[in-house]
């Protein structure tokens, strides 16, 4: 029974979230069902920065914070980023009735 | 204990990520996304970021999730909930390729030493009486971070608040009504190149 | 590097911090003095405004350039704690950004394709603003950070037309290809800052550098990490095989924000990838052997791809801005030959200064490419190349210079384009080692994709000079179409007959503004030596010791 988890164990759960992610980008045809996985994506390398910034050792010249600083950007990029997706959607939606991501043709050739 | 609890915590996780992406109607993977997000805080706290769990439920549930509601109630009912999903040959290549980079990156967190030598974290416990920087700002991570922002990171945290700003502009800009709206919806035909 | 936020730093950044304020008071203009006027008369009035900001910004980077108040041009000239580059590469491509910028304002102008214009322009300024900063950083969070900036204002740029679907379709296009991309890139980001513990790009560099083993041998991990990297770059390039949304945000987006996306964004991320790639990951370029293969192979194969999947495509395009945008497709292939460069050739400043040489005149002649389009946009509603028949018979100095334009494309002397190919296959051809039989072909390759793309290029002559038109004649030009058109092409030529001068500053630029790591020596031994040193130096100094090794070990006993 040990109090300690090793740092493999969050790696492997990140890149599984990661794996995760991935497939629902290539299988979701809605633009919001493919927002929702990129979501995924972006928290597994949140994940992974924080137990790498936890576990790992700092530079010369590193400031403490680098991992949590670099977390805590993503997820202001992340609510950014959906956003103008949403946005965007909305936009197709109410104009075109369309938010669909493979009913966009017009632009073939 | 710890590390029945963090089992028990990555295997749900894993579950309600799964959930987001296979469920047929889009309220439902919203709701399993949020329970993700809180998976993921959950993780955070059992990597003594606790400041960042904090911030993942604020941010991620709090308005990430609620916009993607939003956005999924006003775009409801122009698709029928059975094609949320694609064929047959693009769900094999989704899990195919999903599954050859799960397999690479086990094979290769598994391989860099420096990485699987790490089984018990540096600085534990830490205490109030640590000396390192890091240990330091983890005991006290708020004002850490708040003093970062204003020193090294300065330009990072500005650049955020442009961004947040230009995105929040631009989707008020992309998404607003128009009084224009009805007229092109029905007198535009779709263009065809 | 700074040990608390000096004023200078901020006089240095001023003209980021003037272009922020002047986007949010173009968005205040729009609100307040100039509401209820029509959509065209706001246009102009924040066309003009804007513009104004802009210029003032690009006087006030060549102020900074000369060194009046920045720190001195070497390589040191770092900013904010070391996370930004103050000195030459961040004025002079500062300069450069904002001399693209204001081409594509003057093209803004022509034609009112949206209603919402307070908000357009300050997109535009602060998507500036933002290669402003991707160009300077020295750190990978500020480099994502300002990429997806920059990203974010683009999806809002391209989707802006809203009267028109095929804009918002490549809005969407765009927002969901550049996501899914940047997620990619940024678990890559990650990797790479588990195997470093540090986000910095010259640190990372020196670390990877001075691994035991050189290369990226049985490292899996940093293996994947470089793939997901390339991803990411490799989208904002709009390199084969991420380049699937570029020819319909180019054909969906209006003119001028095409031009933009060709021109600008272009420019900062290859500037952005050759610091990450060459710089940060340098080290694991070169295939060492057969079990640590470099990054070199891959992107050589996306390069050759690039190029010919960009050219054969275009052969077959009737939509002038579909052909730009496959045109401006393999133009990226040609730049990833100099981007390998960078990576394994042993003159890398010279490389790099080659590199920036052909994107310099890319970028002009793009642009000047979309001036040319919205100018035919404008009256026809749409731009196929058709509708510029009979152009160069009404318009002949407008005809001579189209032609200047893609002559310089195609890389015919004596015009600017041709150097461009010229130095940065020779640099290419530099390269010794192993790779030097893989840079040979992509090098054969490259010319004969040139080949190639003159027949599509005399396509467009063809119809200016050749044929007749059946439609009426088109509006005059104006000042806003003119300008980019005429600067495109009379630079061409200027810099097609002293390319020297270009040349020059590039290598002024890349020389004070890029580190580069050491790159991973099979034949030097491991740097054990730097590891038993701590215990050695301080009690026994070793004379023939290189200094470049000591400077580490030295700095670890003082940091212990």
């Amino acid at each position: 029974m040990s109090q300690q988890i090793p740092l493999t164990w969050f790696l492997y759960f990140a890149a599984a979230s990661f794996a995760i992610g991935l497939m629902g980008v290539l299988m979701r045809r809605n633009a919001i069902g493919v927002l929702m996985a990129i979501e995924i994506m972006l928290n597994a390398a949140n994940i992974n920065f924080i137990a790498f910034w936890r576990y790992g050792d700092v530079p010369q010249g590193e400031g403490p914070l680098t991992g949590v600083m670099m977390a805590l950007f993503v997820i202001t990029i992340a609510a950014a980023e959906v956003a103008v997706g949403v946005g965007l959607i909305l936009l197709c939606y109410r104009r075109w009735r369309v938010a669909d991501v493979d009913e966009f043709d017009t632009l073939s050739g | 204990m710890i590390q029945a609890l963090f089992i028990a915590l990555s295997a749900f996780g894993l579950l309600m990520a799964l959930g987001t992406v296979f469920a047929r109607n889009l309220v439902n993977a919203a709701l399993f996304l949020v329970a993700f997000f809180f998976v993921v805080a959950c993780q955070f706290v059992l990597l003594e970021a606790e400041f960042m769990a904090a911030i993942q439920v604020l941010i991620y549930i709090g308005a990430v999730a609620v916009l993607l509601m939003f956005g999924i109630m006003l775009t409801r009912n122009i698709q029928g909930d059975e094609t949320t999903i694609v064929s047959r040959q693009w769900r094999l290549l989704g899990v195919g390729v999903a599954g050859s980079v799960l397999i690479v990156l086990f094979l290769g967190i598994n391989g860099f030493k420096p990485w699987t030598d790490l089984g018990v974290r540096p600085e534990f416990p830490v205490t109030a009486e640590t000396t390192t920087e890091r240990g330091q700002a983890i005991i006290a991570m708020t004002p850490t971070v708040g003093r970062e922002m204003m020193t090294r990171y300065v330009v990072p945290f500005e650049l955020a608040g442009l961004l947040l700003t230009a995105a929040l502009v631009g989707a008020v800009v992309l998404a607003q009504y128009d009084n224009t709206d009805e007229k092109t919806a029905s007198a535009e035909p779709p263009q065809v190149s | 590097m700074g040990s608390g936020l000096i004023i200078k730093d901020f006089l240095i950044f001023s003209p980021v911090i003037i272009l922020t304020v002047w986007g949010l008071a173009s968005l205040l203009l729009d609100l307040t003095i100039l509401a209820g006027q029509e959509s065209s008369a706001r246009n102009r009035s924040l066309g003009l405004f804007t513009l104004l900001g802009l210029v003032g910004s690009l006087i006030l980077c060549q102020y900074l350039a000369f060194d009046v108040i920045g720190p001195a041009p070497g390589k040191d000239a770092r900013i904010f704690f070391g996370t930004l580059n103050g000195g030459l590469l961040y004025s002079q491509f500062a300069s450069l950004v904002l001399l693209f910028a204001i081409l594509v304002c003057c093209l803004s102008m022509v034609w009112s394709f949206t209603t919402h214009w307070g908000e357009y322009y300050a997109m535009l300024v602060w998507s500036a603003l933002s290669m402003i900063v991707l160009v300077a950083s020295e750190d990978l969070l500020t480099l994502f950070l300002s990429l997806e900036t920059m990203t974010i204002c683009l999806y809002l740029m391209t989707a802006m037309e809203k009267t028109k679907r095929r804009s918002a379709e490549a809005g969407l296009k765009y927002f969901v290809y550049g996501s899914v991309s940047s997620a990619l890139f940024l678990f890559g980001l990650s990797l790479v800052y588990g195997q470093t513990g540090s986000t910095s790009i010259e640190s990372i560099g020196r670390i990877l550098s001075t691994t035991e083993k050189p290369g990226l041998s049985g490292n899996v991990a940093g293996g994947v990490a470089v793939l997901l990297i390339m991803v990411g770059f490799g989208f904002k390039i709009s390199a084969v095989p991420f380049h699937q949304w570029a020819p319909d945000a180019y054909e969906g987006a209006p003119a001028p924000v095409a031009a933009w996306l060709a021109s600008g964004s272009k420019l900062a991320s290859l500037v952005a990838m050759v610091k990450v790639m060459g710089g940060a990951l340098g080290s694991w370029a070169v295939t060492t052997s057969p079990t640590s293969p470099g990054w070199v192979g891959l992107l050589a194969l996306i390069s050759a791809a690039t190029m010919t999947y960009g050219n054969f495509t275009a052969l077959s395009q009737t939509n002038l801005k579909r052909l730009l945008a496959y045109s401006s497709i393999s133009h990226a292939g040609y730049m990833l030959v100099g981007v390998i460069a960078v990576g394994i050739s042993e003159r890398r400043e010279e490389a790099a200064a080659a590199l920036f040489f052909y994107l310099v005149i890319y970028g002009l002649t793009t642009i000047s490419g979309f001036a040319l389009a919205a100018w035919i946009d404008r009256d026809r509603g749409s731009e196929n190349v058709d509708d510029l028949n009979g152009l160069g018979r009404r318009h002949p100095y407008i005809g001579v210079a189209v032609c200047v334009l893609m002559l310089s494309m195609i890389g015919i002397p004596p015009t600017a384009g041709f150097f461009g190919k010229l130095y940065m296959f020779m640099e290419a051809l530099n390269v010794g080692g192993a790779d030097r039989v893989t840079m040979i072909g992509l090098v054969a390759l490259g010319l004969f994709n040139s080949v190639v793309s003159a027949f599509y290029y005399i396509r467009i002559l063809k119809a200016i000079f050749l044929r007749d038109s059946d439609k009426g004649d088109l509006r005059s030009m104006g000042p806003e179409i003119a300008l980019p058109l005429f600067v495109g092409s009379v630079l061409t030529i200027f810099f097609g007959f002293r390319p020297a001068t270009l040349l020059e500053d590039m290598e002024h630029i890349s020389m004070s503004g890029l580190t580069f790591a050491q790159k991973a020596d099979p034949d030097k031994s491991p740097n054990a030596a730097a590891v038993i040193t701590p215990v050695i130096l301080p009690i026994k100094p070793i004379a023939n010791q290189q200094p470049a090794v000591s400077t580490p070990a030295q700095a670890k006993p003082a940091g212990n």
